[in-house]
């Protein structure tokens, strides 16, 4: 699981070309959305498109998706239990 | 200055609901839903999901029309509300130039560039043809020739509400003066990018909408256009054309919030409601019905109940949401509503709300769920738009007498008084501040030392679209120093386009006047030919290659052509009008002609209008394929290939019409040397009214825009020299007409033939000049002329140096005319004094 929140935050700080972020400046606990990554409603839905393109996770409603963002250690859980 | 009534005389409509508004009303009366399956494309990720798709075999309806289906749909609205109107045989009682076209368009022809690139990219075949119909100026520009029209033609395009805005900018036009009829509305076809991009953003209900229902989760997506035919009432009376209704209210406001969502608390859709009673002088219990935007996203619906909540009280009057009778139209929403309130008003009935069943306790408002008949006097209607482009309309039963009408003055058709001319008496509009991102530099001074050190050097732009090796030379914008302008947080959202267009607006503005000027009173209008392309491209490429899995929401939003002008609201907090338009080479004049107006209504006090476009390799290559650019490579075997019809086809579509064999090597400019090689850039302008302003760069007036049937140097001539007469400007003042010429023979000696034309009516030599030497052919390069134009007026930029071969040269340069045509056919100009 571990192993997986670390790749998810370096998909993260790529996928959304957050400058001067590194992986230990994200805590795997906090809400993704809304806190200090200064990530936004937009980028939840990159997300999904990221989750889709390198997991194969099709998520198509917004109440999957808030739920799976809850945290990072909550989307670790949801990737591996659903990934294909 | 009198004021006149905007009446409806005609409507007309074409949806998944029924074709005309018969068929229309029907549906709305049985409550009978349009949605169906999709067959007009296919669909891997959204085949299941229900959409209002029109069910008539348009191109057959269509007739002989060549457009996109996006065009065919408005022509096919606009024929019907003509011939209801009574103007089937023409509108040849009508003066043409008191004739004007405003539509909305959102999509456009993009379902045949998705053909394009799908043929390209999955079977490298070379298929620009449908590219001709991109643009969403198409259907303006067809209309306007099927009927003639001669006066202001302008594509609105903010998105969900830009049929609505349309709308609201012809009841501007009649109620001030500038046209006397005007055909308004708005068309929309399906399309690929659009199903994809609101399933990225989650928003796609497969199961059909359910406005204010409590288990509502999406919209459903469909096309379609309506019409309406506007008349000023007087003119409508003269010639005896039956009233339907009236258009009493329209205000428009801005979030200034999110991309995509709306403000929740309802403040900006509150905003236009409030501006479009006040501006019908009504009260809200006056409101029989309103007609929601209520798209059945769990967003919208909250917070227009929330904002309906805060206009009404608790006595909110009857709504419903026709929304499931044909899907979200887009652009073409907000006119759709305005012919089925035209019927409620004729028929004294308003219409349910299919989709609703459960109400949602949270909203605490519930919808009138079938048609029911209750009197009908007044109607709002709300268009919201991404960005945070709010518009509200009030329509009015036909027989009543609201307050504009009695206030009604004297009116003498045809009267050419313009409430943009009063307001631009004595010296015209201030010019506070200019931004620019060009290829020339990224300031006046920068842009004034290019010119005089000879012009601007090409680059090459790859364009792997036509072969590997294949480049284009052009004037590209450099860096432009959007890490200054704007925070990374920020920047890493914006798709290049928004950065100029945003560094623009940054660099234009300063923060003192900000300060002293109401929020609400600053207005945002951007010209926009083409939007953000190549955002645009690369959400279309991901969908074609990778079979519509894991569409990208950002390359979405930045496609919707008005996040251009709604982030220039969003990050310097403007909440009064915000409006994107299109219309090929005069985007810039229409949009410059709208914020004036803002101005010069008193509903703006600041006005950022400017334009903005980039260079994309697609572009490019249809432009290399038609033989428009000259210092670009030759096609490769591979295009040369293509069949020789469509090479035939390669009139104007993207640029300016013409081919290889007509751009003769002769430059037009002094210093130009490359004049059709593409270009790219943003310029955006600050402008107050003049008792604001303290030291302003320069004065604008004479601010037009129109139409012309035939390119007759002496009718442009006679065009011009009344635009300047008109705000107490002598022809005779006139140093500089400063034009489009690009390098074709013939659009250049055009161009050199009306500053020849307008010289023997001034009696005096007037200068000739030319700027796209210093920032390329692009659709937004006339907004470049207007800061050439500035410099010029200040004496930052010689003379000499804009100033094209055969034609006089100016002593001095005082008062400038920016006069750009569009091989369309449209026209704009301003008039620049120091």
């Amino acid at each position: 699981m571990e192993s997986l929140i670390e790749e998810l935050k370096t998909k993260i700080i790529t996928g959304f070309h957050l400058e001067g972020v590194t992986p230990a400046d994200i805590n795997p606990d906090e809400p993704i959305f809304g806190t200090g990554l200064e990530l936004d409603s937009i980028d939840a839905l990159e997300l999904v498109a990221i989750l889709e393109s390198d997991y194969g996770i099709v998520i198509t409603e917004r109440s999957v998706a808030d739920k799976a963002f809850a945290s990072l250690r909550a989307l670790a859980e949801f990737v591996a239990a659903n990934r294909t | 200055m009198s004021r006149r009534a905007p009446v409806i005389t005609g409507s007309g409509i074409i949806c998944a609901a029924g074709c005309g508004v018969a068929a229309v009303w029907e549906s709305v009366r049985a409550n009978r839903s349009g949605l169906g399956p999709l067959t007009l494309f296919s669909s891997p990720r959204f085949a299941n999901h229900l959409v209002g798709q029109v069910h008539e075999n348009v191109d057959e309806l269509a007739g002989n029309i060549r457009g996109s289906r996006s065009d065919k749909l408005a022509w096919i609205a606009a024929r019907e509300a003509l011939a209801a109107a009574g103007l089937e045989s023409g509108l040849g009682i009508i003066n043409p130039a008191r004739i004007g076209v405003m539509l909305g368009a959102t999509v456009g022809g993009m379902l045949g560039t998705e053909q394009f690139l799908a043929a390209l990219l999955r079977e490298n075949k070379h298929r620009f043809g449908p590219l001709r119909f991109h643009e969403c100026a198409g259907a303006a520009d067809l209309c306007a020739k099927q009927i003639g029209a001669l006066g202001p033609v302008a594509t609105l395009s903010t998105a969900c509400s830009a049929g609505a805005m349309a709308i609201l900018a012809a009841a501007e036009l009649i109620e001030q003066g500038e046209a006397d009829i005007v055909l308004a509305g708005a068309g929309d076809s399906l399309s690929r990018l659009t199903l994809n991009g609101f399933g990225s953003l989650l928003l796609l209900d497969p199961n059909g909408c359910r406005p204010f229902d409590a288990r509502r989760t999406g919209i459903s997506l469909g096309e379609g256009a309506a019409m309406l035919v506007i008349e000023a009432e007087e003119a409508a009376l003269a010639r005896g054309a039956k009233i339907l209704a009236r258009i009493t209210g329209w205000g428009a406001s801005c979030d200034a919030f999110h991309a995509t969502a709306p403000q929740p608390d309802g403040r900006g859709a509150l905003a236009a409601m409030w501006r479009a009673l006040k501006r019908g002088g009504l009260q809200p219990a006056e409101i029989d019905f309103v007609s929601t935007h209520g798209t059945a996203t769990p967003d919208n619906d909250a917070m227009e109940a929330r904002a309906l909540k805060k206009l009404f009280g608790d006595r909110v009057p009857p709504f419903a949401s026709v929304k499931r009778f044909f899907g979200h139209t887009l652009a073409a929403s907000g006119a759709i509503k305005a012919v089925l309130a035209v019927q409620s008003l004729r028929e004294q009935a308003v219409p349910g709300t299919p989709g609703f069943e459960v109400a949602d306790e949270k909203l605490g408002l519930e919808p009138v769920k079938e048609l029911r008949a209750q009197p009908v006097a007044h109607i709002l209607s709300n268009s919201f738009g991404f960005g945070g482009n709010n518009v509200a309309l009030v329509f009015e039963r036909a027989d009543l007498s609201c307050r504009s009408r009695r206030e009604a003055a004297h009116f003498k058709a045809g009267s050419s008084q313009s409430l943009l001319a009063s307001a631009a008496t004595e010296r015209g509009f201030a010019v506070l501040g200019i931004g620019a991102v060009s290829a020339a530099g990224n300031s006046l001074s920068e842009i004034a030392a290019a010119f005089r050190n000879g012009g601007v050097a090409t680059s090459a732009f790859a364009v792997p679209a036509v072969s590997p090796t294949a480049q284009a030379k052009v004037y590209a914008c450099g860096d432009f120093g959007a890490e200054q302008f704007i925070e990374p947080a920020k920047r890493r959202k914006l798709s290049r386009l928004q950065q100029m267009a945003l560094v623009a607006a940054r660099k234009s503005f300063s923060s003192e006047l900000a300060q002293k000027v109401a929020l609400e009173k600053i207005c945002v209008a951007v010209g926009t030919g083409l939007g953000s392309l190549n955002d645009t491209a690369a959400f279309v490429e991901n969908m074609i290659l990778k079979d519509e899995r894991s569409p990208r929401p950002s390359f979405f939003t930045s496609s919707v052509h008005n996040s251009l002008a709604s982030q220039i609201a969003i990050e310097l907090n403007c909440s009064g009008l915000n409006s994107t338009l299109i219309q090929r080479e005069i985007s810039f004049e229409t949009a410059l002609w709208q914020g004036a107006n803002e101005l010069a209504s008193g509903r703006a006090e600041i006005a950022f209008v400017g334009a903005a476009d980039e260079l994309n390799q697609y572009q490019l290559a249809a432009g290399m394929r038609w033989g428009w650019w000259r210092g670009c490579d030759a096609p490769s075997q591979k295009v040369a290939a293509t069949p020789s019809s469509q090479a035939n086809q390669s009139q104007s579509s993207l640029v300016s019409a013409g081919t290889g064999d007509e751009a003769s090597p002769a430059p037009s400019a002094t210093r130009a040397s490359q004049l059709l090689s593409p270009g790219e850039g943003a310029t955006v302008i600050t402008l107050g009214r003049p008792e604001n302003a303290a030291s302003p760069l320069a004065y604008v007036s004479a601010i037009r825009i129109g139409r012309s049937e035939n390119q007759n140097t002496e009718a442009e001539a006679r065009w011009i020299a009344q635009t300047l007469k008109r705000d107490g400007i002598n022809a005779g003042e006139v140093d500089l007409l400063l034009t489009g010429a690009n390098g074709l023979t013939k659009i250049d000696n055009f161009y050199r033939d009306v500053a020849a034309a307008v010289s023997r009516r001034a009696g005096r030599n007037i200068a000739c000049g030319a700027y796209k030497h210093a920032c390329g052919e692009h659709h937004s390069a006339s907004a470049f002329g207007f800061l050439t134009a500035v410099g010029l007026v200040r004496g930052d930029i010689a003379p000499e140096l804009c100033t094209m071969e055969n034609t006089a040269l100016p002593g001095k340069c005082r008062t400038v005319v920016l006069f750009t045509f569009s091989p369309a056919g449209t026209k704009g100009m301003c008039c620049l004094r120091a």
